[in-house]
């Protein structure tokens, strides 16, 4: 039975990667010309130790770094035929693998932070659950429109408006200026901004 | 002809896995367009895999029956290069995208015309910030505008300039806080840059100002 071959731990703990690349770069020839399993169990003893140790300090999370480990061994068992000896090194190559998988991680999991804590604990169910990225991207308006939108509001609102996204100034300025309380620019100003907003919903 | 390059502190980053994932995708595909760069990378990746890989932590970790779940797994059937790769279309334009960026060809929104003379199309590429395809046709211009965080962008086709500097395909520009820009095309064919942000940008001058209490749904 090839899948019970133990993994020499002792022995392989001191051998650096540019050591045994030629021997690694045999293994996973044979994996890709034979899906040959002594040959994987060889690859996988040496690198899944060493990947882990790289993805826990990436991800600080012990079930993230074997998500990853994984991961990654996968795709060389099943893309071994892309390995080319010509171009790198076995490390350089598992090694790249991961770091891009890690970067696609990366992105799915802030992409849904609010689930961040059940991520921590159910990491399997979370991958399943919906892409949450529906970008409310069609609430798009042009500057034009804006101007349009911007002409309907009242003119007292439009005039603290004005001042103070355009202008610039300060809601104490534009109180001086026009000679009202600034407790009244500030009503004007989130009246204004509420129908904007309104306005620019309805806008479709 | 590319002048803009990520910094070698850049180039690290990217390479040992420790730059904000976002922006790495942008740098994955300036790498992917600039040979320079690709050299150094490819370098860069040699030494920094082996020192990664060289210690294999101490303590006896089981990993179960990982080994035996994935030579479960089938071999993926030899990689079929399409007759062409995907490509972004707008308005009858086809535009070939950096490699890294063509697997996301299919998660690209509907293009919004946003201003006269600039289209916007939202990407999702994950991460915590917003990615999107910006086309400048000729003489459109994004309004001036600072950025809350980073804004790392990729010029895929064609040339602008923003006040600052003139930017050819290929070039890689990195923006926070600091700068102040107008991006403006002059180029007949416009142009198409690839963007993420991490921030809603901060609008700085005339009625684009308005937009800044919204920036969230813009950029």
């Amino acid at each position: 039975m090839l899948v019970g071959i133990p993994l020499d731990n002792q022995q392989r703990r001191s051998v650096q990667p540019k050591d045994c690349a030629d021997e690694m770069a045999h293994h996973l020839k044979q994996v890709a010309e034979n899906r040959c399993k002594a040959a994987f169990s060889q690859v996988f003893g040496y690198f899944a130790p060493r990947l882990r140790s790289f993805a826990l300090k990436q991800t600080g999370n012990e079930a993230l770094a074997m998500e990853l480990v994984q991961d990654t061994l996968s795709n060389v068992w099943q893309k071994a035929h892309l390995f080319n000896a010509e171009k790198g090194s076995p490390s350089t190559w598992i090694f790249t693998i991961a770091r891009n998988i890690r970067y696609d991680m990366l992105r799915k999991q802030q992409n849904r932070k609010e689930d961040i804590c059940a991520d921590d604990l159910w990491p399997v169910l979370c991958e399943q659950t919906a892409d949450p990225n529906e970008v409310e991207m069609d609430e798009q308006i042009t500057l034009d429109q804006l101007g349009t939108l911007f002409e309907a509001l009242p003119e007292k609102q439009k005039v603290v408006i004005e001042a103070i996204y355009i202008e610039g100034k300060s809601q104490q300025e534009v109180a001086d200026q026009l000679d009202i309380p600034l407790g009244t620019v500030k009503s004007r100003t989130r009246l204004a901004l509420q129908r904007l907003k309104e306005m620019l919903n309805d806008h479709d | 002809m590319i002048n803009l390059h990520p910094t070698a502190q850049q180039l690290m980053t990217y390479v040992d896995g420790s730059m904000e994932p976002m922006m790495a995708l942008v740098v994955a595909c300036h790498v992917d367009m600039c040979a320079h760069c690709r050299a150094k990378v490819e370098q860069l990746q040699l030494t920094i895999s082996d020192n990664a890989f060289a210690l294999e932590s101490q303590d006896n970790v089981s990993f179960g029956d990982m080994m035996a779940s994935i030579m479960a797994l089938p071999a993926a059937e030899p990689r079929v290069r399409p007759a062409s790769p995907p490509t972004l279309e707008l308005d009858g334009r086809s535009f070939v995208l950096p490699r890294p960026l063509r697997r996301f060809v299919d998660k690209t929104g509907n293009w919004s015309h946003l201003l006269g003379n600039l289209w916007q199309a939202p990407v999702d590429i994950g991460g915590g910030g917003k990615a999107q395809f910006i086309f400048m046709e000729k003489g459109g211009r994004v309004p001036e505008h600072t950025h809350r965080g980073n804004e790392t962008t990729l010029v895929i086709d064609g040339e602008f300039s923003d006040g600052l500097g003139h930017y050819d395909s290929g070039d890689f520009i990195h923006m926070d806080g600091h700068h102040v820009h107008t991006p403006r095309s002059d180029a007949d064919e416009g142009c198409l840059v690839f963007s993420v942000v991490d921030k809603p940008l901060h609008f700085t001058s005339g009625i684009a100002r308005l937009l800044n209490p919204f920036s969230q749904l813009f950029f």
